[in-house]
């Protein structure tokens, strides 16, 4: 298929729309743009499919606030008018917050996001100094090790972790902000990490998603 | 109305797809401000649930009513109930996450009788007594509607009333006459005696059994309440913007109803029989309805439902014209229902343009004789002449339904199955370029007759369980291996859908006791478990075997004897009679009137796009 436009559209996934899975994130995005109207391509084959792609799934429960997807359109369509009939045609909880064309050969945002913002909101009693204290504890150990399906996994926490959790206090709620590296072979979640300092119940939100280029952090657009 | 969501979220960290609680679905209605809530029920999961055309169309019509607000409620999954019933939580709304119970109305659809045992879980979740008698006027109305309706015995006792028939204007008058006693500050018993004057309302409580078991009715309700019939589609709307599911539901897509009813007559099909007339909506109706859903719900794919889309006197123009509307924009159109005879190459090219996914057709009976007696009029030519034009046109799959212990049916019939299946085979073998021949897959379902109400085939017996295994023996000695997918009905599930279809009263102790011993989610075979109901059945003293095989005669009463569907218990029998003979009867929208009764009893006609006859 020739390239088209690629627009690349911010959105945020957050209120009880936290409970989608990636799959059904997916699927409301799609039916939104062709809610929409917009001239959005269709794949070649025995089953057409829009053309699009999305950046890092989001795990069952944990909202976003800027979430990413290119859009393959087959006209231009100003920018401003996309995010105008996008917000028409979606849930608030789910609605988009801008959007801009980016280069055809530009690399994919699976691929390029790998820097993701969390704030962990802590719902106990736990005192911040107290869990500022264990999360310190657990960053000088160096490594995190986590059981998944009965395999255990090591994560280097210089490389996982690349900025000190850092636990602040907003409206008496107790946040912990966190900063994660995804790699290739999975990334650190973080209320597993948290849940290692407190057994008080956590809500996560993804803050932020951010490329990492040569050593510095931007975002997507 | 008391928020409960605060109290839901809590348990969705400890179990599965918690989306199917969530709400705030695109196309989702939030009304606040109205006097007069209405729950509208689907027993089964979400997944299910939201796929349940009726529950639309009811939804967008009750909200033409002003101060009317509608929500929707499903089964909670197993897991959620647990959590539910461990922190106390009511059954609740999606929409305002109220509890169920703090409706006015609560509407349940009767889609099938494997569900039965749903209903007294929605109950029980929401702490609505199980039993009408038991409910006092702080609790809602709880009225049924929808396919089982029209036996609705065995499910009597836990329904205030039962719509029987179309609910589009009924359900209407049901909220009004409610609203208006209600207003006026009449009791439980002054509501239900003004429900049991609404045509096509059964109101349970004001009939009693006579010595002959025929119930009779008290209070001014009707000796028999007769279907309600919409006389035309086009003159409602049809929900257009529809509740779009984050879930991967069953049917997950658009669907616009295209026509209702079927005359083709099938002696066995309770639906052939309970939603005639034949009722086709317009070709520009369906097509501006069609194209308006996909832009208002962003589907990928629209499905033109119906008994038998097929049969639609315009569908080659409706498909011709929607394909060119979609050409582009990768959006599917499906038509369930596809009748062998009526399947054309036209038609198969047009499918063909969108995406094509398996074709489905049910010769029913494998031999000609077999087929005459139970009115299928489809000969084996037609399927071998079907099958060979669409895999010409590229299908590779297609499944094929059966049923076993037919009227009349012998060991030569079963064999008949075999063979007709191993010459769809071939046939598709050969009109299958070589290359592409390993893809190729015959299903073949093989289900159990269950006889139900309403049609000629009501007195029938089931054959007792015994004899039903070994004509599956023969069958799976007789049919063929390679290529083919061999899957049946479970036999013991078909005896209890027997005694559900055809029960009366004295049913709804087994289903409670079913349901008290832990029956839930029966249709869904992880779930399912025979022990449980025969441990309801001997705790009930009903013997579930003789009442599954029992035959009746004409003129014998009936436990929905009290039920009109329009159709003359002459016609049943005639048709019964004919059956017999192995004679066939046409279908009226083709040929002349065969006398149903249907038409002149409930003032109502076919209706068919093109206006006179088909074909």
């Amino acid at each position: 298929m020739a390239d088209g436009f690629r627009l690349r559209v911010c959105f945020r996934k957050v209120g009880r729309l936290r409970y989608l899975s990636h799959l059904e994130t997916v699927r409301a995005c799609e039916r939104a743009a062709r809610r929409a109207a917009l001239p959005y391509a269709v794949s070649q084959g025995f089953t057409p499919r829009m053309r699009v792609a999305f950046g890092p799934a989001l795990p069952v429960g944990y909202a976003g606030e800027r979430e990413w997807y290119d859009l393959w359109l087959t006209q231009f369509v100003p920018a401003s008018g996309v995010l105008n009939a996008l917000k028409d045609a979606t849930v608030a909880d789910l609605a988009p917050l801008e959007c801009a064309y980016v280069a055809p050969k530009e690399p994919s945002l699976a691929a390029s996001l790998t820097i993701a913002r969390y704030d962990v909101r802590v719902k106990g009693g736990i005192p911040p100094e107290e869990l500022e204290r264990s999360l310190a504890a657990l960053m000088k150990t160096g490594t995190f090790a986590v059981e998944h399906k009965g395999k255990q996994k090591v994560f280097d926490l210089a490389d996982a972790l690349p900025k000190e959790p850092e636990v602040t206090v907003v409206q008496g709620a107790t946040i912990v902000r966190m900063t994660v590296r995804m790699g290739e072979r999975g990334s650190l979640r973080p209320d597993v990490f948290v849940a290692a300092a407190t057994d008080a119940a956590l809500d996560v939100t993804r803050t932020d998603l951010l490329i990492e280029d040569e050593g510095a952090w931007r975002r997507p657009l | 109305m008391r928020d409960l969501w605060p109290d839901v979220e809590r348990l969705l960290a400890r179990i599965e797809r918690p989306v199917r609680y969530i709400d705030r679905e695109w196309g989702a209605v939030h009304s606040s401000d109205t006097d007069y809530r209405v729950g509208l029920v689907y027993p089964d999961a979400y997944e299910v649930g939201m796929a349940n055309q009726a529950l639309q169309i009811l939804a967008a019509r009750l909200r033409l009513l002003d101060g009317v607000s509608v929500e929707r409620a499903f089964v909670p999954w197993v897991d959620m109930t647990r959590e539910m019933r461990i922190a106390s939580v009511p059954l609740f709304t999606l929409e305002s996450c109220a509890p169920l119970k703090e409706c006015d109305l609560v509407g349940i659809t009767l889609p099938y009788e494997l569900t039965y045992t749903n209903i007294l879980e929605v109950l029980d979740l929401a702490g609505i007594p199980l039993r009408a008698a038991a409910r006092g006027d702080g609790d809602p109305l709880v009225v049924g509607g929808g396919p089982c309706a029209h036996n609705p015995e065995p499910v009597a006792p836990f329904f205030d009333a039962v719509l029987i028939g179309d609910g589009e204007e009924a359900a209407l008058e049901i909220v009004e006459a409610h609203r208006r006693v209600r207003d006026a500050g009449g009791d439980r018993a002054a509501v239900l005696s003004a429900l049991a004057r609404i045509d096509g309302v059964y109101v349970p409580s004001l009939y009693e059994p006579d010595d002959r078991g025929v119930l009779v009715p008290s209070g001014g309700a009707p000796p028999v309440v007769t279907r309600r019939v919409l006389a035309d589609l086009d003159t409602v709307g049809v929900p257009i913007c529809p509740v779009v599911p984050y879930a991967d539901v069953v049917h997950d897509r658009t669907t616009i109803e295209v026509l209702r009813g079927c005359a083709r007559g099938c002696r066995f099909c309770q639906a052939g029989m309970v939603y005639r007339p034949v009722r086709e909506r317009s070709a520009d109706g369906i097509v501006r309805d069609a194209v308006e859903s996909l832009r208002c719900t962003g589907y990928e794919e629209i499905s033109l439902t119906s008994l038998s889309t097929s049969d639609h006197s315009q569908i080659d123009e409706v498909l011709r014209r929607l394909t060119r509307r979609l050409e582009g924009s990768g959006v599917a159109i499906s038509v369930p229902s596809m009748r062998v005879d009526a399947f054309t190459l036209s038609l198969a090219r047009l499918l063909g343009e969108g995406r094509r996914t398996g074709l489905t057709f049910a010769p029913e009976a494998g031999s000609q004789r077999l087929r005459d007696v139970i009115n299928k009029n489809v000969t084996e030519d037609e399927v071998v002449a079907t099958v060979s034009e669409a895999f010409s046109a590229g299908w590779r799959r297609v499944k094929l339904y059966f049923m076993l212990g037919l009227p009349t049916e012998t060991d030569e019939d079963m064999v008949a199955i075999a063979d007709l299946v191993g010459r769809v085979f071939r046939t598709a073998r050969e009109a299958t370029p070589p290359a592409e021949r390993g893809g190729i897959r015959v299903a073949v379902s093989v289900s159990t007759f269950v006889p139900k109400a309403h049609t000629p085939f009501q007195w029938e017996g089931q054959l007792p369980q015994a004899e039903v295994r070994r004509r599956q023996a023969i069958l799976r000695d007789a049919m063929p291996r390679r290529g083919v997918e061999l899957s049946w009905h479970d036999a013991s599930v078909s005896l209890l859908e027997a005694v559900l279809a055809r029960g009366d009263r004295a049913v709804a102790d087994v289903i409670e006791a079913a349901w008290r011993g832990g029956s839930v989610f029966d249709a869904w075979t992880e779930h399912f478990s025979l022990q449980r109901w025969l441990d309801a059945f001997d705790a009930t003293g009903i013997d579930a075997a003789a009442r599954a095989t029992t035959a009746l005669a004409p003129g014998d009463p009936l436990p929905w004897s009290h039920i009109g569907s329009g159709l003359t218990e002459r016609f049943l029998a005639a048709e019964r009679d004919r059956a017999y003979a192995g004679v066939t009867t046409p279908d009226c929208t083709l040929e002349d009137c065969t006398g149903c009764g249907v038409c002149p009893d409930l003032g109502v006609d076919n209706v068919l796009a093109g206006g006179g006859r088909r074909g």
